[in-house]
């Protein structure tokens, strides 16, 4: 197995979350009001193909990393599993005591994915920090580039459900994302700034 | 654990990225080595041991504990 750049595996991993993003908000709503049971499927698990994809990256990325890059992976992908398991008996108890609606269930479920690439990164890359620097050796992008990509991402998204007319909820939802992944870039060249300015730093 | 890698490496005046190719491992993983961050596994050390040409006790030496 070929190991692949930082960069070109964060570009391949970028581009995918784009498409589960973009048919999430687009495809699958139709799901409701397909014809067909067969149509219904299909719109329902058309979300998880670029997931999928993503699943296959980090378990490229891992097996081809070195010993330190496995055991960072390992940590993160650890505390990620036990944050998941606390979020999954959590939810279940309270779906299953009738306290969250069917609807909140559902969605519990569908943020299982990103709960933990979200507690997965932070904890690895922190896990790489403590061994001395960044989570793997080649350079990727930076984090303030990650950030502006996300947030035009979720404003195209946003423009897209205001010109369709869509749920006015998810257009509202796509451009608080947006606002918020541009305010992460801000924040990210801010204290790089003042970190430069800082001596001894 | 104390070491002699980047003694070594300096020595022999290869880089971090060099002596990183030579091992199959990642730049980060030799600095992490060098700084006593990280101590590697042992196949991972008789290859050092094998790039330096030195035994693996000239190459690290048990720390305190």
């Amino acid at each position: 197995m070929v190991r692949i750049s930082r960069k070109n595996h964060q570009y391949r991993v970028l581009v995918a979350m784009a498409i589960y993003v973009a048919v999430l908000l687009v495809v699958w709503p139709l799901a409701r009001s397909a014809a067909t049971m067969w149509l219904k499927l299909v719109y329902a698990l058309a979300p998880v193909p670029p997931i999928l994809y993503v699943i296959w990256l980090m378990a490229r990325r891992v097996l081809t990393g070195d010993e330190l890059e496995q055991r960072t992976h390992l940590i993160g992908l650890g505390v990620a599993a036990a944050v998941l398991s606390v979020y999954g008996i959590v939810s279940g108890f309270l779906a299953a005591s009738n306290v969250w609606s069917p609807d909140w269930s559902a969605a519990a479920l569908i943020w299982i994915f990103p709960l933990l690439i979200v507690v997965y990164t932070a904890v690895r890359a922190y896990a790489a920090r403590r061994y001395g620097g960044v989570a793997c050796d080649d350079t990727g992008l930076s984090k303030e580039v990650n950030f502006l990509y996300l947030a035009t991402l979720f404003a195209v998204i946003a423009g897209y459900l205001y010109w369709r007319k869509g749920d006015p909820h998810d257009a509202g939802l796509a451009v608080g994302m947006a606002a918020g992944m541009f305010g992460c870039a801000l924040v990210v060249t801010l204290w790089r700034r003042l970190r430069k300015q800082t001596p001894g730093e | 654990m104390k070491n002699r890698v980047r003694e070594q490496r300096e020595l022999r005046d290869w880089s971090q990225g060099d002596l990183a190719e030579k091992l199959d491992v990642s730049r980060q993983t030799v600095n992490a080595i060098e700084t006593g961050k990280y101590d590697p596994s042992l196949p991972l050390a008789f290859r050092l041991s094998k790039v330096f040409r030195h035994p693996i006790e000239f190459l690290f030496e048990p720390g305190k504990d």
